[in-house]
């Protein structure tokens, strides 16, 4: 059990999945989370300002962002998801991860998609495009506070505890 | 074209993704090494051609014919990685009868003899067939 759990700590490619202690995933995830919040706001931007145009505009810019971040980031996490032992519960909370996020990205890019007739017009984002985006965004909060059990309570990708106790030796001792 | 290459790259991914799972699930990625494949040939073909599909992914809404040739340009390291890959793997397909008879040495099989054979091969057909069809669409 201690091998498989000192398995999911190492990546299966240093180069692609980052460094032992250092894995790649968790700062890609930060651009499809920072686009897509971004993106809702300007949604419910675009229905409070004069001019709108400008922030429809943007928020499709901003989902597109995201859909190629979250691409990705995916590609990462897929070999993040390897290094876990199947048959565990870690291995089952990565898989219902990845399926929101799928999902989550599959929404987006219909979303890309229903938004392209409102492109360039002078109007605020419909209401339903921006009820889609704000469940996305739901569903990839659930689908993050999974990711944060994987790595804060699973230990997915962290260094093991000897590696960490290195940063808490104190020399005058 | 633009689109049946995509489904085409799609289908291939997801049978690339079968190989790569059972191959690091079976202990292909770890040490001390028992593959065939080194695991800079398997995560550089992974790496060109998931680069490849977002490339093509972009195309496809920008429609740059710039975009279509960087991703068929990717595609050609990526099929070449794929055919060393194939011609590492069919020595250990060739042998697995034979090394899962009694009074063989018991040295530890390489993770790829766990590729199921229909993945394998639908995997290299649809690639070519991704290959053929982004080159018609670039070339269009």
């Amino acid at each position: 059990m201690t091998s498989q759990l000192h398995q999911a700590k190492r990546p299966v490619s240093a180069v692609l999945a980052g460094p032992y202690g250092h894995p790649f995933h968790p700062i890609l995830v930060t651009v499809p989370i920072g686009a897509w919040v971004s993106s809702l706001v300007f949604d419910i931007a675009s229905r409070v300002v004069d001019n709108p145009g400008f922030l429809n505009q943007g928020s499709v810019w901003l989902i597109a962002i995201g859909v190629v971040g979250a691409l990705a980031a995916a590609l990462v996490g897929f070999l993040d998801l390897f290094a876990i032992p199947g048959g565990t519960a870690a291995f089952r909370t990565g898989l219902v991860h990845m399926s929101l996020n799928l999902t989550v990205t599959a929404a987006y890019v219909a979303n890309f998609f229903w938004r392209q007739g409102d492109y360039g017009e002078p109007v605020g984002v419909a209401l339903g495009p921006l009820v889609l985006s704000a469940v996305s965004l739901a569903a990839l909060g659930v689908s993050g506070f999974l990711g944060g059990k994987l790595a804060y309570h699973y230990g997915v990708r962290v260094a093991d505890e000897a590696t960490q106790t290195e940063g808490f030796r104190n020399p005058t001792t | 074209m633009d689109v049946a290459a995509l489904i085409a790259w799609l289908v291939t991914a997801v049978g690339g993704f079968v190989l790569l799972g059972t191959w690091i699930s079976k202990g292909g990625a770890r040490a001390p090494r028992t593959s065939n494949f080194p695991p800079a040939l398997i995560f550089g073909h992974f790496a060109l051609a998931a680069a490849g599909l977002v490339v093509w992914i972009i195309y496809l809404v920008a429609e740059t014919s710039g975009l279509a040739w960087t991703a068929f340009i990717l595609l050609i390291p990526t099929a070449l990685l794929g055919f060393v890959m194939l011609a590492r793997w069919i020595p250990t397909y060739r042998s697995r009868t034979v090394t899962a008879g009694p009074g063989t040495t018991a040295s530890p099989e390489p993770a790829e003899k766990h590729f199921p054979v229909p993945v394998v091969v639908g995997h290299g057909l649809f690639a070519v067939t991704t290959l053929v069809l982004v080159l018609i669409a670039t070339l269009d």
